[in-house]
């Protein structure tokens, strides 16, 4: 201040010298005042970036830090599925999914419109959905789309831009084998969860874990750290199933279904000394690529699910059982020259009528008369002790989903009846595994073995997570008995038997038909023209290896076992033992083998 | 003599050390955004440089001829700036984006004239005080016709539109006329006045009245409008006191948007710290001082309002800048002088520095000659000292 009026008498002097020099003095004093309020400015500045920079940092940079790392989840691959040689069953391709961003969308209409064609809507529908969830920033709108609908909503995308629809590849199951082994594989939901068959049965094993990471991200989304792990892959799945054969057996189910315009067929091959499947056909079958298209009837694995009356098959059994508590012997004669039998005030007939036949011709020849009268040599409760022993009324406890138990009754539930329907294989529902597996068991020298379709589980690194060993579940008849057995099965493809169009030369075979009305649940009676006809058997004879049955629902022409279904078993058998490079020769019947892979 | 030789070697130093740091951060913050969308991560860099280059061979080009001869230029230049502001609005020629037309197709880049035309006021006003120095105080020439000029401007501005321009172009234009010493009563009524266009201006446009209610409260809606405020504030916050390194910031990874334009000083704070923050403040306030203080030894009045324009040009554009970033005003689009990318507002402030080294020199010399330049503190002047 003291400054200040120390200079107040020069300005005068300026003023008094220069009229141009007082507004230019005036001015500078302005100018300091107009400087000042810039330094003034430029100090709120450095304040505010201390309390920005510093006190704020904290908070701030927390932030920061929240946005950068993004919660992400990875998805693991869904391990592979391969044949007992393995050949690829199921494996997973990359395809990509189409998601939207409905919160950024400007023109639904219009987008709908371009879009629907190619996802497979109504453009009225996608647009409704789009308004629906219109405060959403996510929504799938096709998910895992094939690589021409990809293609094409890529070029869509270039014209509209991406900010409000974007693709992300994803993991899609694929089963590269088409129908081939539909039903064992079964087939996964779109999030690959397994929802049918194996995928299902060992879902846990090949779904592999979810990691959830942390991972830089730029405001885009683009992954910015590269040093992320993998979700942890599935286990790989062994089968049992040879494909070759599977195929084999597919396309003979086929054929017998164009050829006898039946329902359904259904066929099982079975490794008799392990209880290994080699095969399991259904037909109908599906493609398990595009399972959502297929209709329930024909994704059914009839030979695990679904129940039917054996009919003559059954009647191995019954001798099994006679032989083994020797209530007969191999050349006792049975008087059927009647008939028909009455049991409990019904009468059970032959299909052909017979004069004095022998145990063994019972079996051969089918005879229902000679059946019930061996069954009631043998009584309730030893035949029914066999049954339970045999499997029957009881699960396989195979390794797959949807099992059934079948109906074996137990005695205090029988009626007069009973027992001479159960000896010709009726009152009782089995699966057409159940009949297999008592098969194999004779051909096994009477030791019941427990069915299974994977036998490897091995990690995404190669080592054995677990190894299924062949599983013992009880002797059900001796070896002498289950020799017999066998003997007399060999006749039923011979000379006078009923199935001699299931005779193969050289490798012989052993097996039994059956042929049983369906009960109508309607009516509450046997069907009369709807049959399913089986034959179920194994090879060789003498050193059974394979053990196979062949169900053919509902045969029009033709309702007999050993006209429908034995030459299909024969076909099989023959085409699998070309497939397999086995001689057909009798002599060298004891090297047939089904190769296990490594 | 000393002094003086300083004065200028500080400007020229400061402005190169500020394009220099610009340089590296407009690198930093575009080479991903770069390497993304045009397969090289030196695009922008490489015009930036470019610019950088024409900007100092304008720069040395004015700061060589005698600024004085080029007085009576200014009315042409007050015309060829009306005429390419005017042209902004030709198809073909004027180039549109995000909503604005502000640019002029010139090969190989843009030109935005609002820029110039911030330069040639500050030039025009200069020269115009200086003639009616003695009639400021009346209403008529202190105020009309120069806040008539510049309306005039501000009117074509207002239509590209670019709001910013128009705020810091009737700043500056204040600032002068308060200089030139126009009456203070005159200009705070007119500021008065101004204040309900201002606010119907403000208002008019839902997109304007949005950006400023989010101005108030960036946080109320930190994915929505206040997007850009707050990424800026986490930038800073992120920074502390010495900053993440240079490249290593986060927010350039297409979270703060305009990084390397309008809010590359919070990048600086990111990656630099506070330590960097304060040393890109302090060289503008050395710059500022200096300006000043050439403008204290100046001879006339049209060099001292020349200078004093110039100088308050950068600094103004730099603290609004700087409290835009740091959420204190609300945005519009104003680039930080010398580091901001950005064509024109680089090529502009260059030369203007050019002009004030031009100056700057001048007085160095014609205080050699005179040999009085023993005394030349702030609150004296040569020319102040030689009357004595």
């Amino acid at each position: 201040m003291a400054g200040r009026k120390k200079q107040k008498p020069e300005i005068r002097k300026l003023w008094d010298e220069d009229p141009k020099e007082i507004p230019f003095k005036k001015s500078r004093k302005r100018a300091v005042v107009l400087n000042t309020i810039i330094f003034f400015g430029f100090a709120v500045i450095l304040l505010r970036l201390v309390d920005l920079m510093i006190l704020s940092h904290e908070k701030l940079s927390e932030r920061a830090e929240q946005q950068y790392i993004r919660e992400k989840v990875l998805e693991p691959q869904r391990g592979v599925i391969w044949d007992r040689q393995m050949r690829e069953m199921a494996t997973n391709v990359e395809a990509d999914s189409l998601y939207g961003v409905p919160s950024k969308m400007k023109d639904t209409r219009n987008l709908s419109r371009d879009l629907a064609p190619l996802v497979h809507v109504s453009s009225k529908q996608l647009n409704m959905r789009l308004l629906k969830k219109k405060r959403k920033d996510f929504i799938w709108i096709d998910r895992k789309m094939d690589m021409e609908t990809a293609r094409d909503i890529r070029m869509l995308l270039d014209k509209l831009g991406y900010g409000a629809l974007g693709l992300v590849p994803e993991s899609r199951r694929f089963y590269p084998k088409g129908r081939t082994a539909s039903h064992i594989l079964g087939f996964t939901d779109i999030d690959n969860k397994g929802i049918a068959g194996i995928e299902l049965m060992y879902n846990e094993y090949l779904k592999g874990e979810v990691r959830n990471v942390s991972i830089g991200t730029d405001a885009r989304g683009n992954r910015l750290s590269s040093d992320i792990k993998d979700a942890v892959s599935g286990n790989n799945l062994l089968l049992t199933i040879d494909e070759g054969i599977q195929y084999i057996v597919e396309r003979e189910l086929s054929n017998a279904m164009t050829e006898w315009k039946s329902k359904a067929a259904v066929a099982v091959m079975m490794d008799p000394g392990t209880g290994e499947i080699l095969a399991m056909a259904n037909m109908p079958a599906y493609n398990p690529n595009h399972a959502g298209k297929s209709r329930d009837y024909a994704r059914r694995n009839r030979a695990i699910t679904d129940l039917y009356e054996p009919g003559s098959t059954l009647k191995t059994v019954l001798a099994a059982a006679a032989l083994e508590e020797e209530v007969v012997e191999l050349d006792e004669e049975f008087d059927v020259s009647k008939g028909y039998i009455v049991v409990g005030g019904k009468a059970i007939r032959d299909v052909h009528p017979h004069e004095v036949i022998t145990f063994q011709e019972v079996i051969q020849k089918s005879s229902n008369v000679g059946a019930v009268q061996i069954g009631l040599k043998l009584g309730e409760e030893k035949y029914y002790s066999y049954l339970r022993s045999f499997g029957f009324g009881e699960k396989t406890g195979i390794d797959f989903p949807g099992e059934v138990r079948g109906i074996l009754r137990q005695i205090k539930d029988w009626s007069g009846t009973s027992l001479a329907a159960l000896s010709i294989g009726q009152e009782i529902g089995v699966t057409p595994l159940q009949l297999l597996r008592a098969y194999a068991a004779i051909a096994n020298d009477g030791v019941l073995m427990k069915p299974y379709i994977v036998s490897d589980i091995i990690s995404p690194q190669g080592d054995v997570v677990k190894r299924v060993a062949p599983k013992r579940e009880r002797r059900v008849v001796s070896v002498d008995t289950a020799e017999t057995v066998r003997d007399i099965l060999k006749m039923v493809v011979e000379e006078g038997g009923t199935a001699q169009r299931a005779y193969i030369r050289g490798n012989l075979v052993a097996g039994k038909t059956g042929t049983a009305q369906i009960f109508d649940p309607e009516t509450g009676r046997y069907s009369r023209d709807k049959y399913v006809s089986s034959f179920v058997g194994f090879v060789p004879a003498d050193n059974p290896r394979i053990a196979l049955i062949v169900v053919v629902y509902e045969a029009e022409g033709s309702a007999y076992g050993g006209v429908v279904a034995a030459p299909v078993f024969k076909k099989i058998i023959e085409d699998t033992f070309a497939y397999l490079d086995i001689p057909m020769e009798r002599d060298e019947n004891r090297i047939i083998l089904v190769s296990k892979p490594r | 003599m000393h002094l003086n030789i300083r004065d200028t070697r500080s400007i020229v130093i400061s402005v190169m050390i500020l394009a220099g740091i610009g340089t590296l951060m407009v690198y930093s913050s575009t080479a991903l955004m770069s390497m993304r969308s045009n397969g090289s991560g030196f695009y922008y860099l490489g015009k930036h440089l470019f610019t950088v280059c024409v900007g100092a061979i304008v720069m040395v080009t004015l700061s060589k001829a005698d600024y004085q001869k080029f007085r009576p230029l200014v009315y042409v230049l007050l015309a060829v700036s009306l005429i390419l502001l005017v042209l902004v609005f030709m198809p073909g020629i004027g180039i549109s984006a995000n909503g604005a037309r502000r640019w002029l197709r010139l090969w190989p880049t843009t030109f935005q004239p609002s820029e110039l035309v911030k330069v040639v006021m500050v030039i025009f006003l200069a020269d115009y005080m200086d003639k009616n120095i003695q009639r400021m105080r009346e209403f008529r020439y202190g105020i009309m016709i120069p806040v008539g000029v510049m309306l005039v401007f501000q009117a074509i501005i207002i239509l590209q539109p670019d709001f910013g321009a128009v705020m810091s172009l009737g700043i500056l234009t204040a600032g002068l006329l308060i200089l030139g010493g126009a009456r203070l009563s005159h200009i705070g009524a007119l500021l008065l006045l101004s204040l309900p266009a201002v606010y119907v201006l403000i208002m008019s446009s839902p997109y304007r009245a949005k950006r400023f209610m989010c101005f108030l409260d960036p946080w109320k809606e930190p994915f929505g409008c206040g997007f850009q405020l707050v990424q800026s504030f986490i930038a800073f916050g992120s920074g502390n006191i010495f900053g993440l390194g240079l490249g290593g910031s986060k927010q350039k990874l297409y979270f703060l948007p305009e990084a390397h334009t309008d809010f590359i000083f919070s990048l600086i704070g990111e990656e630099l710290g506070l330590a960097g923050a304060l040393l890109v403040l302090g060289i503008f306030v050395w710059l500022f001082i200096k300006g000043v203080q050439v403008s204290t030894r100046t001879k006339d009045p049209f060099s001292y309002f020349l200078t004093l324009g110039l100088t308050m040009m950068i600094g103004v554009q730099a603290v609004i800048n700087f409290a835009v970033s740091t959420g204190l005003m609300p945005t519009k689009g104003l680039p930080l002088p010398f580091i901001s990318y950005g064509g024109s507002a680089l090529l502009i402030n260059m030369a203007s520095v050019g002009i004030l080294i031009n100056i700057s020199t001048r007085n160095e010399k014609r205080a050699m000659e005179s040999g009085a330049y023993a005394d030349n503190l702030l609150r004296r002047s040569p020319y102040m000292k030689r009357r004595k």
